[in-house]
Formats: structure tokens, sequence, C-alpha cells
């Protein structure tokens, strides 16, 4: 088998895609994409068993065929080839393929196709389309508070709820969850299922800037997300995600209402002198004043910061992970937030003052026990 | 110039865990208490008064103690109890010094030369501390008053429990001298075994030999035994400071070529580790492996684990797992150690900890 491709866009093809492929993968043939030639279009699929990703591209040939080619090499030599024409010629017998170029030839060994693993394919009765913006919003404004604890595999991954009227996702590492709600996506179902982080991190890079419609299809074991030529199949997570709601105060009396940026660059300062463990800082409010403040007896190392604020609610004493707090308020786009608390040892709401009237944000963060013997 | 006469309380608290237990719950007063697991793989943590009299001690498997005294009374632990009592006993150091060096929840130095209430005497402060450590938790602490940490900590020994001992610089060389040589804090068991076989028994026969004699023998330590000997200590009082590892090491008499050997080595290595961590209520997320070969090329090996471990078998598993990744040694070993590090302290955990949603 033989085709002609521009060595340019062959290279963002796999570049778009390469990302899927593990640094170690399970079986050894992982390493490969996998080239199928059908009828003058070439589909390219990269796999790490969990999840795959295929794109097309239309190439000059003349016959059909498949190889496993090596990523690495692949990528690396046409990486490194000004833009041409380059030849590509396969021996199905011996899996030897020969790339030729203005600048010279390059031989590297492939693998059987038949050995690459099968791609499942749709077989589904749910289906929905999903601006491309939308769904890189929701999974920005999510994927940072997936968990890393396989032990509790339902967190490593993030909660899409599809309701009559709205799209919900959601992400918890057990310490803050973060609920991102749309409302101008015509569902007309409910269903939910549990994405793994890898498949939407994967899929937030590959997502064009220019606004496109990406169709989500999804059985009880795999969900599938296409748009342009660019498809990308994973395997859902099956366990029962966390009931969610049921840790989200139904109301918080104490509501601090701050500028954003006042907030996050005082934690900012401040975090540098938390303990190195708990990052650790302290909210005082009493009145209209935010006392900021942190410690490290370790080092001796102490902060404090004052901060004029709104506040309505009982004078109170809260302990907060700065990280978190500052991937936080990083994370919301208005210019005023509210933190809405009970007690210290309660969860704290933290919200945008205004939303887009299509989406709504919530992020929950448990407090750190404050040690009161200093 | 020189620099004016340190004066260190060392404070101890008196069989701290069991005396907590004794004080909380009537029924186990005056009569001897072993705080550990009474599972025939368990430990003792710590023995009451009473306890001790029947040859029971920390550290000893529960299933000897349970022997030794069959009417032992096996106590479950409970640290988060031990270390607000701890927190409690700090707030008291604190009103004298800021200079604390907190040894473990039960233990620490203070430098009180200089201290927050201008009082120029340090036996006056101890037994202040002592009396306020009764009234605020009805438990009671030996206390070791000297001019360095070294005198201080073998001062609160000397007069237990409830003790109370000053050590002044003209009587500090005489009783150094008259010491047993195992009363040292910091010489262990090993070290004390050598020093016998090299004659030493007594803090006078360490002060007859030379420094260079000490430093060929037990290497780099030798300096810090030449100066007790001497009752010379100038370590200075660390507040804040929490060890950053455990570990316990040994080397054969003979090299070891056997896996069978080594693995026996290992898991006695793993239980001292095991202890350490219970003492200091802390457990670990790294273990290291440490071997050194008969030619004395040293090689370290370690994995640092997804959860927290304290307990001996556990700590046993990775060091036989890291005997034998990537292959069990090739050349006769004379020196096997394991080590732990990445601790979790349950002081930082008992106050200052992430809390967690409730799913």
């Amino acid at each position: 088998m033989k085709f002609i491709v521009s060595s340019s866009a062959l290279l963002k093809q796999l570049q778009s895609i390469n990302g899927v492929i593990a640094s170690n993968p399970v079986v050894p043939i992982l390493e490969n994409f996998l080239f199928e030639i059908n009828d003058g279009t070439l589909t390219i699929t990269a796999s790490d068993l969990e999840t795959s990703m295929i794109t097309e591209m239309h190439v000059e040939a003349k016959e059909n065929g498949r190889i496993a080619a090596p990523a690495r090499i692949l990528l690396d030599t046409l990486k490194n080839l000004p833009d041409q024409p380059v030849t590509f010629t396969i021996d199905e017998e011996t899996y030897t393929i020969e790339l030729s170029s203005a600048n010279g030839r390059y031989k590297l060994s492939g693998e059987n196709a038949t050995d690459f693993p099968r791609v499942p394919v749709v077989k589904s009765n749910n289906s929905i389309e999903v601006p491309s913006n939308l769904l890189a919003r929701a999974i920005n404004k999510t994927i940072f508070a997936v968990s890393t604890d396989e032990l509790r595999p339902a967190m490593t991954g993030i909660f899409v709820q599809l309701n009559d009227n709205n799209i919900t996702f959601v992400a918890t590492d057990g310490h803050r969850l973060l609920r991102y709600r749309r409302f101008d996506v015509p569902t007309g179902n409910s269903a939910s299922i549990i994405i793994p982080r890898k498949a939407f991190t994967l899929l937030k890079a590959t997502l064009p800037s220019e606004p496109t419609t990406v169709r989500v299809e999804f059985n009880t074991s795999n969900a599938f997300f296409s748009f342009e030529n660019i498809r990308m199949v994973c395997r859902l997570i099956d366990e029962r995600y966390p009931d969610y709601e049921n840790v989200i105060p139904a109301q918080n009396p104490n509501r601090l209402v701050i500028d954003r940026y006042d907030l996050l660059s005082s934690i900012k300062r401040i975090s540098i002198y938390s303990n190195k463990t708990t990052h650790q800082v302290r909210l005082r409010i009493a009145g209209s004043e935010l006392h900021v403040s942190a410690e490290d007896l370790d080092f001796s190392n102490e902060a404090n910061e004052r901060l004029s604020c709104q506040y309505d609610g009982e004078d109170m004493e809260i302990g907060f992970n700065a990280r978190f707090l500052i991937e936080m308020l990083n994370n919301i786009d208005s210019d005023e937030i509210s933190l809405e608390l009970s007690t210290p040892n309660r969860a704290g709401l933290l919200m945008p003052t205004s939303n887009d009237e299509s989406e709504n944000i919530l992020m929950l963060v448990m407090p750190v026990m404050l040690n009161n013997y200093v | 110039m020189n620099p004016p006469i340190r004066k260190i309380i060392h404070i101890d608290m008196d069989a701290f865990f069991a005396s907590v237990e004794q004080r909380d719950n009537p029924e186990l007063r005056g009569k001897p208490v072993a705080v550990g697991g009474s599972r025939a793989r368990g430990v003792v943590a710590a023995a009451s008064y009473e306890a001790r009299k029947y040859g029971v001690f920390s550290a000893m498997a529960s299933k000897i103690a349970q022997q030794k005294c069959p009417n032992l009374i096996f106590v479950k632990p409970r640290f988060e109890v031990y270390s607000a009592v701890s927190r409690q006993i700090r707030e008291i150091f604190y009103s004298y010094t800021d200079l604390v060096e907190p040894l473990s929840l039960d233990e620490a130095y203070l430098d009180v030369t200089e201290n927050k209430i201008g009082m120029p005497s340090a036996s006056i402060i101890a037994k202040e501390i002592k009396a306020r450590i009764l009234a605020e938790t009805n438990l009671t602490a030996s206390a070791g008053v000297s001019f360095n940490k070294f005198l201080a900590k073998i001062a609160s020994d000397l007069n237990k429990p409830n003790g109370f001992t000053l050590i002044t610089p003209d009587k500090a060389v005489d009783l150094v001298s008259s010491l047993a040589i195992e009363k040292f804090h910091g010489i262990g068991k090993v070290t004390a075994a050598k020093m016998q076989r090299l004659g030493i028994s007594t803090g006078a026969d360490l002060r007859k030999r030379s420094e260079a004699e000490l430093v060929r023998n037990f290497g780099k330590v030798g300096h810090y035994y030449y100066r007790i000997a001497r009752a010379e200590d100038e370590r200075l009082v660390q507040p804040h400071r929490l060890r950053k590892s455990v570990g316990s090491e040994r080397t054969f008499e003979e090299d070891l070529t056997a896996e069978a050997d080594m693995l026996e080595r290992l898991q006695f290595l793993a239980q001292e580790v095991a202890h350490d961590l219970n003492r200091l209520q802390t457990t670990a997320k790294t273990v290291t492996l440490k071997l050194k070969y008969f030619d004395f090329v040293q090689q370290t090996r370690s994995k640092t684990l997804v959860t927290h471990l304290n307990a001996a078998d556990a700590i046993f598993t990775v060091a036989r797992d890291l005997l034998r990744t990537p292959q069990l040694p090739q050349y006769p070993v004379r020196l096997l150690g394991i080590s732990v590090s990445n601790l979790l302290y349950a002081h930082d955990l008992a106050v200052n900890y992430q809390l967690t949603l409730d799913f």
C-alpha cells in the first residue's frame, strides 16, 4: 500500500490525537497510530484502551490497507521535515514503512494492524448536541477539582447529569465540590454518566478555538464525542457518583461579598506565610472588615491583611486551604464574589454574585480546622 | 567572653498514655495498665507504674507483657486525647519561654535562661510548671534542671515519677562519672554493649578514653561521647523541631548472603521502626531500604506509598519488596537499614486538618 500526503497536514492530525497515547502503555501496540486507508480517506486511531481518538483526512492513495505505525518516531520525523508531500510505502507482509521526502528516505518498522485493539462503535440511543465553547467552559470550570484518589474511582471523573431543562457538570475531590449548570442546552432526556478526567482533558485540548457543534452520544459503557473530523470514544466510569446535592448546604446564613481580585491577590500573598502542609489561611470577619492571616509555627512566619467587604452575618473565624481558594477564585469571571458560611467546621459556598442567565456556578469548599492554641 | 551559663529544663510526663487512661477511668487506677493492642501481634505503647513492677515496658510484645503480668489490663490508645493534653502542657511551657523543643507528645526541653516572667531560678520555674501541669491536667510530670540538654534529660530520669532533680555545674562531672553507661541518653543497647566489650561501663570509664579512640571506635558520634563524659553538651534547644525521618540499621558480625537471613533481620528492623513511629505518634509515607555491601559500597532503595503506614508488618512488606526489586543483593551484605520519612504527626492531625465532605 502506498499513499501521498502533506507532511504538515498529517502532523497536525497526528498531534490532535497524540495525547491519548500513554507513555508506558499496557500493551506495546498502543505506542502506535493505527493507519487505515479506505477509498482515499486515511483514518488514524490512537488509543490507551480506556480512551480512543480517531481523525480522518484525505490522501492520495490507489489502494486500501492498514498498518500500525510507531507514534514517537513518526511524529519526530514529521516535525523536523519542511512542509512537502511525503510518500508512505508500506509492505503489509513485513510491516515495514518507508517515508520518502525531498530530503531523503526513512525506514521504520510498524506492526500488524490486526493487533490494534478494536475501538467500540456507536450503538446508542442517547445523543445531544452541545456547542464546543460551552463544553470547553464546563470542563474548565470543574476539572481542577477532580480527585486523583484511585481508591474512590467515581470521583476521578466529571459527573455529567442531563435533566429536562439543564445539563450539570460536577467534580469533587472530597474537599471541594464544583457544580456547573447550563440551562441553554435542550437535552430532551434525563441521564447521568461519569466521564474520566483524562478523556475530558484530551477533549478540552482538542476542541477547536472557533465554535463548532459537538455531538455527544452515550450508552451504559461508553461515551462518544464527535466534531469536525475528530471522534473520541471513552469508557465511562462504572460507579455510583456520590450524592453531591446532599452535601450542598441549603442555607448558609453568613454572607460575605467582596471584590474577587482583591481577595485573590490578598490570599496569594498571605499563603506565602502559611504552613506548608495545610496551606491554611484564616479568615476573620467582623462588621465590614475581613482579616486574612496565616502563620507557620515551624518557621515563625506570619502575615496579616485587612480588606473591606460587605458582610451580613455573625462575626466568625474560619480556616481554608489557600490553594483551594486561589484555584476557585481564579475560575470565576465576575468582579465580585460571595462567600456564604455557616460555622467554622461546615462547608463554605463560593459563587459569583452575578451569573449569566444561561449558567449557574457553585463552588463548595470544606474548611481546615483552626488550631486555636497559638 | 564566655556565654552565660544556660538554664535548661527537661519535662517528661510520667507514664503518659497510661496515666491519662487512669485519670479518665477510675477503675484503672492502682492497676497494671498497658496502652496498646492486646491482639497476638500487638505491642505495648505505654505501661502504668503498676505494670512496670511486673517487668512490663513499652515496646514489649503484648503477648509477652500478658505473660509477665496476667492481670494486665489492655486499653486502646486514644491519641486525640493524648495530643489534646500535650497541647495543654505546651501552652504552660510557652507561658515561660518560646524556646520549647518538644521531643514527642510527652517530653520537651525548655531553655529558660531568659524567660517571660523574669525569674532567675530555673528550679522555681520547673516546680511551678510541675504544679501547673498537675492542677490543669491532673497528671504528674518529672522535671530535670541543669545547664545543658544532656544533663537536664538525665536529671528528669533520676527521680521518677513526680520527680525533680537539679544538677548544678559543680556536681555534674561526678554525677556523670558515676552513671552506668546504659543510662546515657544517646547510647543505645547496641552501643552500650560495644562499650562494655571495650571495658567502658560507667561515665568514669568513658572519661578515661581519648577523643581519638572514641572516634576510631564509634565514628563521628565519638566526639559527642567524649564531650558528654565531661558533662559538656552545646546543643541548643530548638523550638518546633520535629523529626523528619525514623530509621534503624544494623551492621552484622558476618555478611549476609541468604535471602531468608536478610528477611529475618528486616523483620526485626521493621519492628524497631514501627515502635519509634508509635512512640512519636506519627505515620510515614516513604520507606527506604539501605544496603551496605561487603566492600562498603552503599545503596538505598525507596518507595513512596499512597497511604501512610506505621505497622511493622506493612513496613516489612515494603522493605521486602525493595530488597527484591530490581533484584536481590548480588553480593554479601554487611549492613541493612530501614528508614521511613514523609511523616504525618498525630499532633498535626488532631489540631490542624482539612475537613472532608461527608458523602
